[in-house]
This record gives structure tokens, C-alpha cells and sequence, in this order.
């Protein structure tokens, strides 16, 4: 019974970390650096919802369409902003500027929504009251949201395979030079997958709001949880920051729930340890690398 | 059918000048070759057109408008396609997905119709994935659509690069070397590839070429380049009987033809 139940919450918030992993890996793959603000691009979809939804009275689905176009627009404006600016640069100056970046984004969440009160809640968007599957309780929110993740997933599995624009973007992670050769806007490419990256964050968090509170400091563990996740599933690996974001939180789950519930949060510190000293390349690495 | 005008081209690295006063006219609906001895500038000239380097000076215009100061993406954009000496296709893609990937005026209309709605954008990306397998099937390649792009041979990336550089729906196609590598009866079929782009698609060619059979069998002119600049310009007959060609391009030979 108290397996069940850490279960159903790790795959639940595991799904959401999958979502959140999976724009981090995005980016990486298409842009070869890794968005230090991912966390707080979802913190600010989050909030977009919850001032759509819950202070505006708007539709649920009004909020999620919001703040992802919301989460999209941030994306954009990081690829204007920090990634064209400093394409030439070295490496460690996107680091700086996307770490900066967080910064100024949890400032601005700080500024319109937090102060006040410490956190926000964000009313479920189906009934509180569990349900029984198979003799096991599971809050119908969770079925939402494993749903939803897996709707996501599809899509977004449908614009790779189905889709010129997809096929571009496997193209400029492949080979840039080749495909600007080709004809291909590249500035364009990458414009397209920061947006499509942060709008996957967006999406996440306005799932997550109703299951957990809503902070303006919230982008950071966010981020280290879809870390773990990328890492364990070997970066640069979709596929792999799916699989590593379920087993990030069923992990914490079982650790939270068997060991002490203070491990949780540490639990995706000790993944990124054990991955990195036992398995560098991740699950999926090997086959990664052969992978676009 | 577009026209492709160069006129007074010049280039220099520094001191080193690649490309000077070049003067280049190619009539709508032409297979125009270039041909000149290694570091004539050849495929300089080709990267000049597709907008990869800025000339120094003169203009390149495709249909009267000028194409000289674009970026290489707003190049093709405007119709100018491109293939190259060496392979470029994309690793870890099928031939198919790989012709996909040349649809780079699809981008945009993508973005947007996602927007609108998925059944839209679907039926568009069905016609879009229609379109590239009768590109590889124009090159002869349909048979290899699923195949990975890197287990073809040589011969056959070509013909996925032309392909690919066809579903652009270019007017101007610029071909870097083609048929090297090419064994003879693959170098005929490409003569007739050639030919079917120029009057089936309507595509003005311009080709960079050593393989002289090719060169003199299928084009309808022939530029050739020598040290960056234009030595001689016409039909193939011509080009063949002209001295300065076969000074510059055969070297001793040609005093052994004038003695």
C-alpha cells in the first residue's frame, strides 16, 4: 500500500521532470549548451497560470494555453538576448549569462508574485478526492498529469518524425555548419527550439501548480531535478531524459518514503553523484552518441 | 525559368585576389559549365553566388534583382540551390528525413500552422513528405528512402544532395563537382539527370566540372576561369578549339598542338 502510493507520486512528479528534462535536452542537443534559467523559465509559467487561472478567474485550459504561449515568448527572447549575442563566445559565457538570467527571472517572479505570501496555491483542476484503481489511491490529478505528459510527449514525438521544421532542427543539431550550407535559417532553428524548450517548462509547471506550492525560488531544485534526470538518462538522449525523469522521481519517492522524508530533496544530488562516478554517459549514453 | 547574371566580380583575400572582373551570363533555362585548372576559383565563384562570401566588388543578380549583399539563407530562399564537393548529408537521418530537412521555406508556415491547429499542419507535413519522396524518386533514389543517409555510397549522396536541393523549389541549382568519383555509366545517367532538372523542373544549372565528357556533352555553354579570372566563354565546340583554353587548362600539351 505505501509502495503503491510512492509510486503513483513518483511517477506523477517523475512525469513532470521527464517534461521539464526533455526541453533541457532540447536545447542542448540543438545549441550544445545547457539553460541555467530552464527552472525559472517554469517557475514564470507557473505564475503566468496562477494569474491567469486563480487571480483572473479564467478557464484552466485559457491558463495552460497562456502560459505556454507565455513560456514560449521567454524562450524566444533568451535565444534574442543571450544565445545570438554570445554564439561566438566561449562556452562558460553562456553559462555566466543563463545563470544571470535566472537571476533576473526569479527577481522578476519575486517581484510580481512572491513577497506577500510565501507560496500560492493553485486550486486542483479536477477533484481532490481519491480515487481507487485497483485498490490502490490516486488522486485523479496525477492521471491528469501522467496523461497529459504523455499527450506531450507524442506531439512532440509527432513534430520530429512528421515535420520539415522538426527534421530542420535534427539537421542543425547534426551538423550546423552543414545545414546553414544547406540553405537553412539556422538563427531561425535555434529561435524555434529555445522557444519550443521553455514552452515544454511552461507546460510542466502549470501541471505541477495544483500538485505542489508555488514559489519564486522554485526554478532551482526544478532545474537540478531535470539535471539529474538528463544526466542519469545520458545527455543528449530524449528518449533517456524521459526514462532518467521517471526514475528521478520514483527514486525520490521511495527514498522519501522509506528512508526519510528529508532525502527526498537530496535524492537528485545523490543521482547526479552515483551517474556521474559509476556511469558517466548516462543509461542511454552509449547509444546516444550514435543518436543525432 | 530565371536568368543569373554576374557582372564585374571581384574578390580578394588581402592582397590575394580569387576572383577578378568576372563577367557571367547565364539565360534562363541554360545548363552553363565552369571549368579552369585547380585554384581557378571555381567553387569560390559558386560560394560567391550562394552568398557564403561577400565579393569585394560587382553584383550577382538572379532575374534582374540582386542577390550580392544576402545572407546565404535569404540566397536560397530566393532560389538559388546548392549542392557541394563533399557529402553533407545529416548523420543519424534517413534519406527521406534527410530531403526533408532541404524544405527550408517550410519553417515558418509550420510554426504557424501548429499554431492554428494539428489536423492543418499534419495534412501539410503528409504533402511536404509526398513532395520529398517524388524528389528521390525524380534522382532515382525513392527505392532508398528509409535507409540511413550515411550507408549510401558516394554516387548516391549526390544524388540525395540534388534531391534535397530540389524540394527548395529552386530556380538556380549550383553543382559542386557532381560527377566526381562517378564510374562512367553513372556519369551518362547523371548527363540525363541533368538534363530532365533543366527541362522538367525548368531549373537553370550552373556546374563546376572536371570530368570533361560530362562538361562537354550536357552543357549548353562553358565558362572557364583561370587565376580567378574569365579566359573564355561559349559553346563547347568552341571551348574545345579555343588556345587559351588548352594553354591554360592542358598546360604543355598545347605546345605540342601549336608546334
Amino acid at each position: 500500500m505505501l509502495l503503491a502510493y510512492a509510486l503513483s507520486s513518483g511517477i506523477t512528479s517523475g512525469a513532470l521532470y521527464a517534461l521539464v528534462a526533455v526541453g533541457l535536452v532540447l536545447c542542448y542537443r540543438t545549441t550544445g549548451h545547457i539553460n541555467f534559467s530552464h527552472g525559472e523559465l517554469f517557475m514564470i509559467g507557473g505564475f503566468l497560470a496562477f494569474t491567469l487561472h486563480v487571480m483572473w478567474g479564467l478557464p484552466y485550459i485559457v491558463a495552460l494555453l497562456g502560459a505556454v504561449a507565455g513560456s514560449f515568448v521567454l524562450g524566444v527572447l533568451t535565444d534574442r538576448v543571450v544565445y545570438q549575442p554570445l554564439i561566438k563566445a566561449p562556452p562558460i559565457a553562456m553559462v555566466m549569462a543563463t545563470v544571470g538570467l535566472s537571476f533576473v527571472l526569479k527577481g522578476i517572479g519575486r517581484h510580481f508574485w512572491g513577497g506577500q505570501g510565501e507560496v500560492v496555491p493553485f486550486p486542483p483542476l479536477v477533484s481532490p478526492a481519491p480515487v481507487l484503481i485497483g485498490g490502490v489511491a490516486v488522486f485523479p490529478q496525477q492521471l491528469v498529469v501522467v496523461a497529459s505528459v504523455v499527450v506531450c510527449m507524442l506531439l512532440l514525438t509527432l513534430f520530429f518524425t512528421r515535420t520539415r521544421a522538426g527534421k530542420m532542427m535534427q539537421a542543425t543539431a547534426e551538423n550546423a555548419h552543414a545545414a546553414y550550407l544547406v540553405g537553412i535559417r539556422v538563427e531561425r532553428v535555434y529561435m524555434l527550439t529555445w522557444g519550443v524548450g521553455a514552452a515544454l517548462a511552461g507546460v510542466a509547471a502549470v501541471f505541477v501548480a495544483p500538485l505542489t506550492l508555488l514559489t519564486p525560488d522554485i526554478g532551482l531544485s526544478l532545474l537540478l531535478k531535470a539535471f539529474a534526470a538528463t544526466i542519469l538518462g545520458g545527455l543528449g538522449s530524449m528518449t533517456g531524459a524521459v526514462i532518467g525523469g521517471l526514475l528521478v522521481g520514483i527514486l525520490e519517492a521511495l527514498a522519501g518514503t522509506y528512508i526519510a522524508s528529508s532525502i527526498q530533496d537530496v535524492s537528485a544530488f545523490i543521482i547526479i553523484l552515483a551517474v556521474l562516478v559509476f556511469r558517466p554517459t548516462g543509461l542511454l549514453g552509449a547509444r546516444a552518441r550514435r543518436e543525432v | 525559368m530565371a536568368d543569373l547574371s554576374i557582372e564585374r566580380l571581384s574578390l580578394s583575400f588581402g592582397g590575394l585576389a580569387a576572383l577578378s572582373d568576372v563577367d557571367i551570363a547565364v539565360p534562363a533555362g541554360e545548363i552553363r559549365g565552369i571549368i579552369g585548372p585547380n585554384g581557378a576559383g571555381k567553387t569560390t565563384l559558386l560560394n560567391v553566388i550562394s552568398g557564403l562570401v561577400r565579393p569585394t566588388e560587382g553584383e550577382i543578380r538572379l532575374d534582374g534583382q540582386p542577390l550580392t549583399r544576402l545572407k546565404a539563407s535569404e540566397v536560397a530562399a530566393r532560389g538559388v540551390g546548392r549542392t557541394f564537393q563533399t557529402s553533407l548529408l545529416f548523420k543519424g537521418m534517413t534519406v527521406l528525413e534527410n530531403v526533408m530537412a532541404g524544405m527550408h521555406q517550410g519553417l515558418r508556415t509550420s510554426v504557424l500552422a501548429a499554431a492554428v491547429g494539428l489536423p492543418g499542419v499534419l495534412r501539410e507535413e503528409r504533402r511536404a513528405r509526398e513532395r520529398a519522396r517524388e524528389a528521390l524518386a525524380f534522382v532515382g533514389m525513392l527505392s532508398f528512402a528509409e535507409r540511413d543517409g550515411a550507408s549510401l555510397s558516394f554516387g548516391q549522396q549526390r544524388l540525395v544532395e540534388i534531391a534535397r536541393s530540389l524540394v527548395a523549389e529552386p530556380k538556380v541549382l549550383l553543382l559542386d563537382e557532381p560527377a566526381v568519383g562517378l564510374s562512367p555509366p553513372r556519369v551518362a545517367e547523371l548527363d540525363e539527370l541533368l538534363r530532365r532538372i533543366r527541362d522538367k523542373r525548368g531549373i537553370t544549372i550552373i556546374m563546376v566540372e572536371h570530368v570533361i565528357r560530362l562538361v562537354m556533352g550536357v552543357c549548353d555553354r562553358i565558362t572557364v576561369l583561370n587565376s580567378g579570372r574569365k579566359i573564355a566563354d561559349g559553346t563547347p565546340d568552341v571551348i574545345l578549339a579555343d588556345p587559351f583554353v588548352k594553354e591554360a587548362y592542358l598546360g604543355k600539351s598545347s605546345d605540342a598542338d601549336r608546334a
